[in-house]
């Protein structure tokens, strides 16, 4: 199982971009929980940025783990770092009740021990012997949890237990209506895990290029924001769920135009290969 | 890509077994922590409780990565008939048939723990047979092929010979009787395990949540039954995904010889559902 083959070379090598990807996501988490803290919901659409950046970060993530071949394809990838991803994340939100500064960095924590369980189980018991398999399934868990932790923050404006789990109507808290109670959870889970997989799994093959990969990449997690930006106006303020949708559709279509081009320049480059013009005759 | 470098080593298919004696040990060691974390008031419930609720889990867990091994998964190849099998991927199998349950079951879920779980074994069995019996039609009907397996010479339940209607160079195509048997009966494991994790998840989060400060409001049934999904959701894609990883690709169903690694799958899933579950409990303790 451990051949490796070679996706492509890349113009940033991995551990950069795994560091900007965690900078970005870590950051733009902590600059919405000040906004959490000093009562303003309008620094949602960070929350936007911070699902963007561990994107990026888990796109390249995916790249390495996929090069070996893991026989089950890209997808499922997705979704299993999406599924120990949500259990670190739901834990790190209830340790919002001892300090709210500590969710983003605790359900980073916790979501790499998790995964370097699940990579040990993957590489050991289950005899992969790929070389990048448990650490790339503990980056793929942290992914996870980032990611949704930042759509959470897009829909509600806050990572805390009780910010996720409970929805003021008239006056009076009930919780069926929450982020949680209501299962939007889920919408998140599935948006982000497609957002993760999608674009390697889109653009692999001979002709991969970093940048375009990455690319696609922004432009998937804007295109969840959207989403989860239209589900926010249920959570948070008026005021605040306009600024996190007209974020995330310029997000979207400044990513979207520039994914195009480069389709088009990398398209360009394969038309020149002609493979049936002989045929035709 | 990666079907091109999908070449099993000389030893893919072996029993670990020192790997596998560590895992059980960790799996124990988490078990005994959750019994010592129930005794000290940590978890509420109550210490016989949080065992029950992770060792349920695990059993859970461990039906879902026996179930996912029967399910006929065909990949690429099957999308162009050329193994057989469903034309996808093992997780969105596993996935569509465990989910599938899991609804079941959450649905009757105030009926009993009985009725639950049956509702979730037959949820999932019948969309694994719906799946089946379509693939059929758009195989015979669609693709004009006849069901033949690559891996036996008879099938093993109605005896036909397999090898006259398998085409040269395939590994044969379409759903033969047993591969067909097989779907229903992992959707029918799947169901069960995802069910029994949810059903465990969600006595346990009614129990704990009032506890932990969350009251007042009538429906806090609701939110357990978030949470509860939820997890039951991430477990059953942890599990589905590392039961995909044991089989590496493809299967045909309980007669191919990848079905003889499940011991495997069923270790590595009793570990991360150890792991996942302590992780998913602690969500309702009192620090």
């Amino acid at each position: 199982m451990s051949v490796k083959v070679e996706a492509s070379h890349d113009g940033i090598p991995h551990n950069k971009v795994m560091v900007i990807g965690a900078v970005i996501s870590l950051v733009s988490l902590y600059i919405a929980i000040i906004g959490t803290v000093i009562g303003v919901d309008y620094l949602a659409f960070f929350g936007g940025f911070a699902a963007v950046g561990a994107l990026i970060w888990g796109n390249s993530t995916i790249k390495k783990l996929c090069s070996y071949g893991i026989g089950t394809g890209v997808p499922s990838a997705g979704m299993l770092a999406f599924g120990s991803g949500v259990i670190a994340l739901l834990f790190a939100a209830t340790l919002g009740g001892i300090s709210i500064w500590i969710v983003p960095v605790a359900g980073l924590i916790i979501a790499l021990i998790v995964g370097l369980f699940l990579g040990w189980i993957s590489n050991s018991v289950l005899n992969m012997k790929i070389p990048v398999m448990t650490r790339s399934i503990a980056e793929l868990a942290a992914v996870g949890a980032l990611a949704l932790m930042g759509f959470g923050v897009v829909a509600t404006g806050t990572v805390g237990f009780t910010g996720i789990a409970t929805i003021e109507i008239l006056g009076v808290t009930v919780y069926n209506a929450s982020y949680i109670g209501a299962g939007v959870i889920a919408v998140s889970f599935m948006l982000g895990a497609i957002a993760l997989q999608h674009p390697f799994n889109a653009c692999l093959g001979p002709g991969e290029k970093q940048d375009r990969t990455n690319m696609l990449a922004i432009e998937c997690g804007f295109l969840s924001m959207i989403i989860m930006a239209v589900i926010s106006f249920v959570f948070v303020s008026l005021a605040a769920a306009w600024i996190s949708l007209i974020v995330a559709i310029i997000g979207w279509f400044v990513s979207y135009v520039k994914y195009l081009a480069l389709s088009k320049r990398d398209a360009a480059a394969w038309l020149d290969a002609k493979p049936f013009s002989d045929a035709e005759e | 890509m990666s079907a091109i470098a999908a070449k099993p080593g000389a030893n893919a298919g072996s029993f670990q077994p020192i790997p596998s004696v560590i895992a059980i040990v960790i799996a124990i060691v988490l078990v005994a922590a959750a019994y010592f974390l129930g005794s000290s008031g940590i978890l509420a419930g109550g210490a016989m409780f949080v065992l029950q609720t992770l060792c349920l889990i695990i059993l859970g867990a461990a039906l879902i990565a026996f179930g996912v091994h029967f399910v006929p998964v065909g990949g690429a190849p099957a999308a162009m008939g050329q193994a057989p099998g469903i034309a996808t991927g093992v997780a969105m199998l596993a996935t569509g048939a465990g989910l599938a349950g899991l609804f079941g079951g959450a649905w009757a879920a105030e009926l009993g723990l009985g009725v639950a779980l049956a509702s979730g074994a037959i949820g999932g069995a019948l969309m694994m047979a719906i799946t089946c019996l379509m693939v059929n039609i758009s195989y015979v009907f669609g693709m004009g092929i006849p069901a033949a397996s690559g891996k036996v010479e008879k099938d093993p339940i109605t005896g036909d010979l397999q090898a006259a209607y398998k085409s040269q160079g395939t590994e044969g195509h379409g759903l033969p009787f047993i591969s067909y048997v097989g779907g229903v009966i992992g959707g029918l494991f799947g169901g069960l395990g995802g069910t029994l994790i949810y059903i465990e998840l969600l006595n346990f989060y009614n129990a704990g949540l009032p506890a932990l400060g969350f009251v007042g409001a009538a429906d806090i049934n609701m939110l357990s039954v978030g949470l509860a999904g939820i997890f039951a959701i991430g477990m059953f894609l942890v599990i589905a995904v590392l039961s995909a990883y044991n089989i590496t690709g493809t299967i045909e169903g309980p007669h191919d010889p990848k079905f003889k690694r499940f011991p495997r799958a069923i270790v590595a899933a009793i570990l991360a559902s150890a792991v996942c579950g302590l992780v998913a409990m602690l969500v309702v303790a009192l620090f």
